[in-house]
């Protein structure tokens, strides 16, 4: 997913070379790829008074640094926000991202209408994601994008709780609210050092929880546990 | 004629009911002028600035209905910044102040509020329909208002605009006593809404033919809709999300079965594409298909789709059907009048269609007569061929995500292509081009596109001449829209007297100079030429070489707008 979203942040026109698999019949192949004028012409002359679209585009084709704001998009919770919160986050990432890369304006269509299949897809795909977890059976969705809910067991406890980990931005609110959870049925308060939290990622193994940003946490994480330590 | 009474006049100037033959049979003499004006009532403003709510109402005091336009068309592409205007709130203001028997409120990219949606809900008490086309600028409190008090609403349709939604009690703000509903669309609205009270009210809505509802309408939901309104002709589906092995589909799918009027079906905000078979049954029957904002179908099931639709006459649709979808399109689709292809994601910048679909298009639809088509690459033998096989197109919009593109096979502009449409299409009333064009284009749009009245063009052209040969050939053109093309003063300057005889110009990253608009601002008192700088680098003591990077004009008898904002300057 991330080899995609780091395709959709190259510039417009890098394009022509990424998809001429299209163009069968097209025989100026070597124009497309870059190493001739962007926009080719015979004789010359009906190019000189033109403002080009590469002109108004303006933007060099190396900077692929544009890549990175699309990849912070990719799950960074905001407890504050709702679930417009989010839409607006990912909306506004892409704007920029669109404006940044692409022509103002352009492709002329409506922006209601880009907004919808924008939204759309990151809905399908999370759709498409979530069927893929419920059917691997360890992982359960909330309503779409706006929950995300992992089991969380205590050691000697019984029942085991579930969360929302998409209210958190930090390990240090997710503790701190896992041990006003489970403070009620065991007596941790000073115990709570005896504890570490630990959590199963997408392989299948037992990870301690903290090391890795809190992001990275958030896309792997299946399931949590608060192990006693050891000693 | 003369000797006939003025009610015997009126009452077949009824008959009439096109805006354009009204204004003819006004213009024939005094007493059909005084007779037509104080009947006439539908009134159509395209452009809200061109006259005054005062002179609108002293002239048709038996207005019933209004259309205003606002903002000009790029505003739906970024181009016009979001307070530019477009106000509807004197206009109601106005209405409200002289009684005004306002039934019917049609708004096209304009700004409403809360308060005017509510003023419209209390000054008008035989109020019926509301329509609102890429609005902003209210709330659903103003729905809400809206709802409650029109008592006797038949239509609120709201398409694609942009409303802060406060999740909403607004659909409970229909009372009990309300049962005359024909239509409701809330399509665009975001937010959730209250099901009981939908259910409620589709229920109490015998008359209700056409519902659109949103993506937060569950599939149940749906289903019970759909036993409670059997007699539906237009269905919006907001969120199709479903497990095909459930019950709820088993049962959605015997409901959708019973609705065999429905002939126009839109929506699909949300859905899960193996469950579309479900609507197989009533494909036959439908003549209208938008699925142009349901980017989770596979092409496949489109096309798988698109086999039952054998009497579609109306099709929206996006660019993830591919060519051999659209050849499927062709040989089913008989009956075909107007497609529009989207491209199915507009960030990628690619496209997943060609030539090659329009041209299967122009030769299986003997009826296609409007076309928007976003593609990947477009030649001019295509458009050559497409002329030959389509004279009757009206309305020819074709675009390539790569907006210079020559013609794919020859590297050739698309001069010839675009040509070849212009001289075979005689009724071709709207255009809009892109890819590598030259001057040239433009010499054949104005020997042969005569009754073109709308032409929209970016990154085309070589010198003013370009612009010079639409301006001088196309006698009936009323909106021109260019942007990023390197036309100047002198183009702009050519005819100035022109521009009284359309509705607007509009010119954006040109090479216009403050110069040559103060020019044409001093020569043509009854023009508004407007320039919009959003970012503040011109003053009063600017440089008049300056280029302009974004002109709007357009003929008014207003006089310049009170309500412009600090970055358009009215010269």
């Amino acid at each position: 997913m991330e080899l995609q979203l780091g395709l959709r942040s190259l510039p417009t026109y890098n394009f022509i070379e990424n998809f001429d698999l299209n163009n069968d019949g097209f025989e100026s192949k070597d124009q497309m790829l870059g190493s001739k004028p962007w926009i080719s012409c015979e004789d010359g002359n009906y190019m000189d008074n033109k403002r080009g679209f590469e002109v108004a585009f303006g933007k060099n084709i190396e900077d692929a640094s544009r890549e990175l704001p699309l990849l912070l998009w990719s799950g960074q919770p905001n407890d504050e926000d709702d679930w417009d919160g989010e839409k607006k986050i990912s909306c506004s990432i892409n704007k920029n991202h669109a404006e940044e890369n692409q022509v103002e304006g352009w492709p002329p269509i409506k922006s209601w209408r880009k907004k919808v299949l924008h939204h759309d897809q990151h809905q399908a795909r999370h759709i498409m994601n979530s069927t893929r977890m419920t059917a691997a059976g360890n992982y359960e969705n909330g309503d779409g994008s706006n929950s995300k809910y992992v089991k969380v067991k205590m050691e000697g406890v019984a029942i085991t709780r579930k969360i929302d980990l998409r209210l958190y931005n930090s390990y240090q609110t997710l503790t701190k609210s896992l041990i006003s959870m489970f403070a009620k049925c065991q007596n941790l308060g000073n115990d709570a050092a005896r504890y570490c939290l630990t959590y199963q990622d997408k392989d299948g193994d037992w990870l301690v929880a903290g090391d890795v940003p809190w992001q990275s946490f958030m896309e792997s994480v299946q399931r949590l546990k608060i192990a006693r330590n050891a000693g | 004629m003369n000797y006939f009474p003025d009610e015997v006049l009126e009452h077949i100037f009824d008959f009439v009911t096109s805006q354009r033959d009204r204004n003819s049979v006004s213009q024939v003499c005094k007493p059909w002028y005084k007779i037509e004006s104080s009947s006439r009532p539908k009134v159509f403003v395209g452009n809200c600035y061109a006259i005054s709510p005062q002179r609108v109402i002293e002239r048709f005091p038996g207005l019933k209905s209004i259309t205003l336009k606002g903002k000009p068309h790029f505003a739906d592409f970024n181009l016009v910044p979001q307070d530019w205007g477009g106000f509807v709130y004197p206009w109601i203001e106005a209405f409200a102040k002289k009684s005004v028997g306002l039934e019917e409120i049609k708004l096209k990219r304009m700004i409403i509020s809360d308060d005017c949606l509510e003023l419209i809900s209390r000054s008008f008490p035989n109020f019926k329909s509301l329509v609102l086309v890429s609005c902003e600028g209210f709330t659903t409190d103003g729905l809400a208002a809206i709802a409650s008090n029109c008592r006797f609403l038949r239509e609120l349709d709201l398409q694609e605009n942009d409303v802060e939604d406060h999740r909403g009690h607004w659909l409970s703000c229909f009372p009990d006593t309300c049962t005359s509903l024909v239509s409701l669309n809330f399509a665009c609205l975001k937010g959730e809404v209250n099901l009981a009270a939908l259910e409620r009210l589709i229920a109490r809505s015998p008359n209700l033919r056409s519902l659109r509802l949103n993506n937060a309408v569950p599939l149940d939901i749906l289903q019970n809709i759909l036993i409670r309104a059997p007699h539906l002709v237009d269905l919006g589906v907001g969120s199709y999300v479903n497990d095909p092995d459930s019950e709820t589909y088993n049962k959605l799918v015997m409901a959708i079965q019973n609705c065999m009027s429905v002939k126009s079906l839109s929506g699909f905000l949300e859905v899960a594409p193996h469950c579309l078979s479900a609507f197989h049954l009533i494909c036959p029957n439908l003549t209208s298909l938008n699925l142009s904002y349901a980017s989770g179908i596979h092409g496949t099931e489109l096309i798988k789709l698109i086999r039952h639709c054998m009497k579609l006459q109306r099709l929206w649709i996006l660019d993830c059907i591919g060519d051999g979808g659209l050849e499927v399109v062709a040989s089913t689709c008989k009956d075909l009048q107007e497609i529009r292809v989207f491209p199915s994601d507009p960030y990628i910048g690619h496209a997943a269609v060609t030539e090659a679909g329009l041209v299967a298009l122009s030769v299986g639809c003997p009826k296609l007569h409007s076309i928007l088509y976003f593609c990947q690459q477009m030649t001019n033998a295509a458009l050559i061929t497409v002329a030959k096989n389509r004279p009757n197109f009206t309305r020819f919009r074709l675009c390539i995500l790569d907006p210079t593109r020559p013609d794919a096979v020859t590297n050739q502009p698309l001069d010839e292509g675009f040509g070849a449409i212009v001289q075979s299409c005689k009724g071709l009333r709207r255009l809009s081009m892109t890819g590598l064009l030259t001057d040239q284009v433009f010499l054949y749009i104005g020997m042969h596109a005569k009754q073109l009245e709308m032409l929209s063009i970016a990154f085309a052209g070589n010198t003013d001449k370009g612009m010079q040969y639409v301006l001088n050939g196309c006698k009936k053109l009323r909106k021109l829209e260019i942007r990023d093309c390197p036309f100047g003063n002198e183009a702009l300057l050519m005819d100035v007297g022109k521009y009284e005889t359309m509705r607007s110009l509009w010119m954006s990253s040109c090479e216009v100079t403050l110069e040559g608009c103060k020019s044409l601002a001093k020569k043509m008192p009854r023009l508004n030429v407007e320039i919009i700088n959003e970012n503040d680098l011109m003053d009063v003591g600017a440089d008049d070489r300056q280029k302009v990077e974004k002109m709007f004009l357009y003929r008014t008898l207003a006089g310049p707008r009170k309500d412009a904002p600090g970055f358009v300057w009215t010269l």
